[in-house]
């Protein structure tokens, strides 16, 4: 449990809270590259730690994220025309560059310069690994590019994905780090989905269904290791990454791709859910980008023309009682997104967690509540700079690994949970 | 029609939550396994609890050597000098947090746990000492591994007290 205090300052993201004052020290992704395929294409609205923003790409194809807001009277710059190195107002024409300073009154003359006096609130906007990432933080303090290993290997390996998840983003974020759920609601998908099935893991996580656990500090964050009995009394390790505040790496399952999560704040009530697969070594298959696209894996499909999952509340997830009857699926929710999804949002928007029962397993949960108000503890009184800024601590992996049982994983494990470039991750 | 997961899930909806406790204290006996881990549940044994013990095996190590006969009482003690006996404790606990100190002996740990096992009680292992070198803090989780089904390494004492708080000790 936590008190309620605590779970306030943990679920509240908004400007001048402590949370989103963390949040604001990081690369965050915003949207996705092909959401602005070409210069002058249509504005996109993005909201993200309670800020209304827009994002667009001008003639000369340099990105902006900018207050969604025109200065003069309050119009939505969605409406905006994107023309000319810049966005213009449909309302009386007032003009703005991708820094969110104004370019252009035309009411006013030119010489007297007063368009120079009004300037919107702007973030820079940068691609990389096919997502468009912004840096919401005093300009001083801006961190350098992020290295996530997803986002820098070349672009036929990777496929990334966002979804809408109607809860706050701390509850979706503790499921990533929850090792412990595994077994049970996504049992019926891990010899099923193209994306999971044939590795040996799956029989080592299917058969041992009460693993035990291993919570490590690391540099970021923590590695979470679940370790399950193997042959010959060898163990079998499936280590998580998270990093701090809001990134989590899977480990992986025989030589599948590799996935994980972002859980980025919207709003106090929503978040987007980021999903990676990538391989270091070779191109995603055809067939596995097909899987993707189908939503397969942790991918979902779409309302479409929205990022809002196909099975979603409006429609109870599409629940189907006969399947979950059946053993086909353990909730009844079809693929493992929603599966995550369609309990984390039953919570509600925020989870009170004065009411939860925490159990010795949930050590995971635990040990990253106390890590993120520690670090936002000394971010607001100290400035000191949380876990997670600093590039390194981005070039993490996931691992699976069968150890002897006097082996630690962290030791055993220790290259294998770093990005090692050109080198498969470690799995089983 | 709004669904009935889209309805229940508003804030509006979140008013009509059962407001009544949904779970009773759980006996969570603590215990330190060396002297530096005393000094620390000394400290937080100061604290409001609902149904968290504390004791101390710190005198584990001061047992007779392998060669003389082993006693299962006399090392076991709550933190104002009483012997208990492990078997009894165990027996009342719903969860046993074993606290240990990177580079310090942990093989009360192993009596224990295997008390836990035989009594069917789960285990947590938390070993302090965010400074320890690697070899170090290595070598007091392998004493632990076998015998915690949680285990939990380099957490600082901040976080005995909010792990205890998250698990309603």
């Amino acid at each position: 449990m936590l008190r309620k205090e605590q779970n306030d300052l943990l679920t509240q993201t908004g400007p001048g809270t402590p949370m989103g004052h963390m949040f604001r020290c990081y690369w965050l992704p915003a949207l996705l590259a092909e959401e602005l395929p070409e210069n002058e294409c249509p504005p996109v609205r993005v909201k993200i730690l309670s800020e209304r923003l827009l994002a667009f790409r001008d003639t000369d194809g340099r990105y902006g994220l900018i207050d969604e807001f025109c200065a003069h009277r309050g119009v939505s710059l969605w409406f905006g025309r994107n023309e000319e190195s810049g966005l213009r107002c449909p309302y009386h024409g007032w003009k703005y560059d991708v820094t969110g300073q104004c370019i252009e009154v035309p009411s006013e003359p030119e010489e007297s310069g007063f368009c120079r006096r009004i300037k919107l609130k702007s973030y820079p906007l940068v691609e990389r690994g096919g997502v468009l990432w912004t840096y919401m933080g005093p300009p001083e303090k801006q961190p350098p590019l992020p290295e996530w290993e997803f986002a820098t290997v070349p672009a036929d390996r990777s496929f990334i994905s966002k979804r809408l998840q109607e809860c706050n983003w701390m509850q979706a974020m503790e499921g990533g780090i929850d090792s412990s759920h595994v077994s049970f609601l996504h049992r019926g998908e891990l010899n099923k989905d193209p994306l999971f099935k044939g590795s040996k893991g799956n029989q080592y996580n299917l058969t041992d269904s009460k693993p035990y656990f291993e919570v490590v500090e690391s540099p970021g964050g923590l590695y979470v290791g679940a370790r399950r009995n193997a042959e010959n009394g060898k163990y079998y390790w499936r280590i998580t990454q998270w990093v701090m505040p809001a990134f989590t790496m899977i480990p992986p399952r025989a030589d599948h791709p590799v996935h994980g999560h972002f859980w980025i704040p919207i709003d106090d009530d929503n978040c987007w859910t980021w999903s990676f697969d990538y391989c270091v070594t070779k191109p995603l298959s055809k067939e596995q980008l097909q899987a993707m696209h189908d939503g397969k894996g942790v991918h979902v499909k779409y309302v479409p023309g929205t990022f809002r999952p196909l099975a979603n509340k409006d429609n109870d997830y599409l629940m189907d009682r006969a399947a979950q009857k059946a053993g086909k699926t353990f909730s009844g929710v079809e693929g493992i997104s929603m599966q995550d999804a369609s309990l984390q949002e039953s919570m509600g928007p925020i989870v009170d967690r004065t009411k939860e029962n925490l159990v010795s397993t949930d050590n995971g949960i635990i040990m990253a509540r106390h890590r993120l108000l520690r670090a936002a503890k000394a971010l607001v009184e100290k400035g000191v700079m949380p876990p997670g800024v600093d590039p390194a601590h981005q070039r993490v992996r996931s691992a699976a690994l069968v150890l002897p049982p006097d082996q630690p994983f962290k030791e055993a494990a220790k290259d294998a949970l770093m990005v090692q470039p050109n080198v498969a991750h470690v799995s089983v | 029609m709004i669904s009935e997961s889209a309805r229940m899930t508003t804030r509006a909806e979140a008013r009509y939550r059962i407001d009544a406790p949904n779970s009773q204290p759980r006996a969570v006996k603590v215990i330190a396994l060396d002297a530096a881990s005393e000094q620390v549940i000394k400290r937080l044994v100061q604290l409001p609890w609902q149904r968290a013990s504390f004791l101390t095996a710190s005198a584990f190590a001061c047992m007779p050597a392998r060669s003389e006969p082993f006693s299962m009482t006399g090392w076991l003690s709550d933190l104002a000098g009483r012997t208990k006996d492990l078997i009894d404790e165990i027996a009342s606990a719903d969860l046993v947090v074993m606290i240990a100190t990177a580079g310090e002996s942990a093989q009360a740990g192993s009596l224990i746990g295997e008390a836990c096992v035989a009594r069917g009680v789960m285990t947590t292992g938390l070993v302090l000492g965010t400074a320890a070198s690697e070899q170090t803090l290595s070598k007091t989780l392998g004493q632990l591994r076998p015998y915690s089904v949680m285990l939990v390494a380099g957490g600082d004492e901040d976080y005995i007290e909010n792990m205890l708080v998250a698990l309603r000790a």
